[in-house]
């Protein structure tokens, strides 16, 4: 028990410090004391890291915090149901990348530049430059900030280390060698388990945001100089053809299915070589208590292709709701600002959430504890060289990515990929014009 | 002696005032917040819906604007509308089929005093009283062919797995698989509670006329109990052609459409997409569907009444 108590006292003293450190600053952390906000959270690794340290805040501030969790389907349907409703939404999660255009359009996203500009709301040491700049660029709408970095997620290819070195298997640095790295695992029986050499997410519209990085790196792209859809291109083809046969023949069944929790499942029962899927799952790889490959992943960027390594960097941000009164949103700013401060950020990038500022990256701390250092140098690189647009272009983002989603399905299950890509490009004009 | 101060007197007056009211017209009166409560949560919901119908409106942007009949226009050229009906046929088709048959044959067996009855009937019930949601999860992990229980028990006894709902050619089947174990039980209770309020004389009377078992059930519990089944068909169906839990918690309509009843297709357009107006549509004609459906079932079990 002594131990469990001078834990206690660290938290203890660590409170009064961060208590301490924010009445040092220029921002009056008591001037919304007694305002209620409601936010509106993701069941996201972020929320996990923040959710219990609530109550630090709230003792801070005096401003009562109701954070309202769910798992992201439920969470993306209600989040648009009660910001249509006009509701007592004040903060929510978003994915810019996949909502801005439509929520911004609506009018649910508050512009930040002037709390953020303003000493009173905003302490210097905050640091806005900290962020990286594609997920802050992403985060804004017309030159304004609508949201801020709470993570960077980009998508790595993970791969079975100690299989790689006990067969003398090259590291795929190319979509050539990925396919050669694949076709020899699958079926290779290793201790009593026959593998299978790559999983992928393959269930449709879930896919394309993983199969965007193989549309990137063959030269593909969602649309084309005239704004036009560019799916039925040679080498947007080429990247559903690819990515479909990978799977098919290289992959477990019934690809067609598989979502991220199905992938990284087959992947965690140690019945794949290699997966790739975004770097946030590295927390479920090394969980032994639910992963049998726990210590045993390494890392890397995606292969490159025709086009070279085109990795999309996508992220999450908080964001405060257009609809909420002035008060609550100054009390909303207030804790998004307390949430992606410094040592808040730090903490979550310990916990495996890939944090988007660059200090906690660079922190000492971070840097003697990390016990995936190749994790680390994928991830780095990766929102360096990636792309912050990876979802299509349009108004109507889920829609086209189920359209989408339906030719990789085709693809999966080896139907002529160009006939359905064609089908779909035509389908995307129609539904732009709409 | 004392006066009634007149304010007592003007309630007394005013409440009698109200119980003549009421005296006078309780065909009105009493059913009035049943009808007020329907009107609120049946009829005004259905009514904005067939308003929606004929809009263009994504939600968050801007208001409904009248397109006039587009959306029906658009229906016919949508060929997800024909793949939703196609599988909404086939699932429905499938499962009531098979829960009618299997809910009878069951009820039959039932129907006859044997020892532990009450905790075979129990537990049978079981999938029936279980949560919708609840279930479809399992149901989707055990029939994962990589990680699921169902090919690991196949492949232990020497068979070969199946691809179950990661399969376009195996998905319906599969889900098939999950209504009937789940909606079965609720055909097999009402059935034998038709036959448990049979008239006995005309068994014993076919018994006398020496029909085998074979004939009695033919001419004479089937006829007897036809009314019963197509109630039980009408209650199953309602829920059945507008299926929504399992399939949404299974497979989303995977892999790629081959799941996706129109009534799935109608919610991914309207709550997925944010087309509400289109969505609307979809759902007037889902609506349709299941009213035609009901109207000629009704009809039928009436005609099988008079017989």
């Amino acid at each position: 028990m002594p131990k469990k108590m001078i834990f206690l006292l660290i938290g203890a003293l660590l409170c009064v410090g961060m208590v301490s450190a924010a009445v040092a600053g220029s921002v009056d952390w008591k001037q919304f004391q007694g305002t209620e906000i409601r936010f509106l959270m993701n069941k996201h690794p972020f929320t996990t890291s923040i959710e219990p340290k609530v109550a630090e805040f709230e003792k801070m501030t005096g401003i009562k915090v109701n954070m309202e969790v769910f798992p992201e389907d439920q969470f993306r349907n209600k989040r648009m149901i009660e910001l249509n409703a006009g509701g007592t939404v004040d903060g929510y999660m978003i994915m810019p990348g996949q909502a801005k255009l439509h929520y911004w359009k609506a009018g649910w996203l508050k512009p930040l530049d002037d709390y953020i500009a303003d000493p009173a709301l905003t302490e210097a040491d905050w640091d806005v430059k900290d962020f990286f700049a594609g997920p802050m660029k992403g985060s804004s709408m017309d030159g304004k900030q609508i949201g801020i970095v709470i993570n960077a997620e980009a998508s790595l290819l993970s791969y079975r280390k100690d299989l790689f070195e006990r067969f003398k298997v090259k590291v795929p640095d190319t979509m050539q060698e990925l396919e050669e790295a694949a076709k020899f695992f699958t079926g290779k029986e290793v201790d009593g388990k026959k593998m299978v050499g790559i999983t992928l997410r393959g269930k449709g519209a879930a896919a394309t945001s993983q199969w965007v990085d193989f549309l990137y790196s063959f030269g593909g792209s969602w649309t084309n100089a005239e704004g036009k859809s560019n799916l039925a291109s040679p080498e947007s083809i080429a990247a559903f053809k690819f990515y479909g046969d990978l799977l098919r023949n290289y992959g477990p069944q019934g690809g067609t299915m598989l979502h991220w929790s199905e992938s990284t499942s087959i992947f965690m029962e140690g019945k794949a070589a290699m997966i790739f899927d975004a770097n946030v799952f590295k927390s479920l790889y090394e969980n032994p208590k639910e992963s049998k490959v726990a210590g045993k992943v390494g890392y890397t960027t995606i292969p490159a292709g025709p086009a070279g390594k085109v990795p999309h960097v996508s992220n999450w941000s908080l964001a405060i709701s257009g609809t909420s009164t002035p008060e609550r949103q100054k009390a909303a700013w207030l804790f998004i600002q307390w949430a992606t401060n410094k040592a808040n950020v730090l903490d979550a990038l310990m916990a495996g959430v890939p944090a988007g500022r660059a200090s906690a990256w660079n922190s000492p701390d971070y840097k003697s504890k990390d016990a995936t250092p190749d994790w680390t140098a994928g991830s780095l690189k990766s929102f360096e060289i990636g792309q912050p647009q990876w979802n299509p272009p349009v108004l109507n983002v889920p829609e086209i990515r189920d359209i989408t989603g339906l030719v990789i399905v085709d693809a999966i299950e080896g139907k002529d990929v160009a006939a359905s890509a064609k089908k779909a490009a035509e389908e995307m004009n129609k539904k732009m014009e709409m | 002696m004392r006066t009634v101060p007149a304010e007592t007197t003007r309630m007394k007056t005013a409440a009698s005032k109200i119980s003549s009211f009421v005296d006078r017209r309780q065909a009105l009166v009493y059913p009035a917040p049943a009808v007020i409560g329907l009107f609120l949560i049946v009829v005004i919901p259905i009514g904005y819906n067939l308003y929606l119908a004929f809009t263009k409106w994504t939600i968050g942007l801007g208001d409904p604007r009248f397109i006039g009949i587009d959306n029906f226009i658009e229906l016919f050229r949508d060929d997800r509308v024909l793949n939703g009906l196609k599988v909404m046929i086939y699932f429905s088709g499938l499962s009531l089929t098979l829960e009618l048959v299997l809910g009878l044959l069951i009820a039959l067996y039932f129907h006859r005093e044997f020892k532990g009855s009450e905790i075979v009937q129990a537990i049978y019930i079981f999938p029936f009283a279980a949560t919708p949601v609840a279930v479809a999860l399992i149901w989707r992990i055990m029939l994962n062919p990589e990680i699921g229980v169902l090919n690991y028990l196949l492949t232990s006894i020497g068979l070969p797995g199946s691809l179950w709902i990661s399969s376009a050619a195996t998905v319906v089947p599969a889900l098939v698989m999950v209504d009937v174990w789940k909606w079965t039980p609720m055909i097999t209770l009402i059935v034998l509670a038709g036959l448990k309020s049979l008239p006995n004389d005309p068994y014993e009377a076919a018994r006398i006329d020496g029909a085998n078992t074979l004939q009695i059930f033919w001419y004479i519990t089937l006829p007897l109990i036809r009314p019963v089944l197509i109630a039980a068909l009408m209650l199953r169906s309602l829920d059945n052609l507008k299926e929504f839990d399992i399939i949404y918690t299974i497979t989303q309509g995977g892999p790629g459409v081959a799941s996706e009843t129109l009534y799935l297709y109608s919610y991914k357009v309207a709550f997925g997409f944010f087309k509400a107006g289109y969505g609307s549509a979809l759902m007037v004609v889902v609506f349709l569907i299941v009213l035609v459906f009901n109207v000629v079932m009704n009809r039928m079990r009436l005609s099988a009444q008079d017989i």
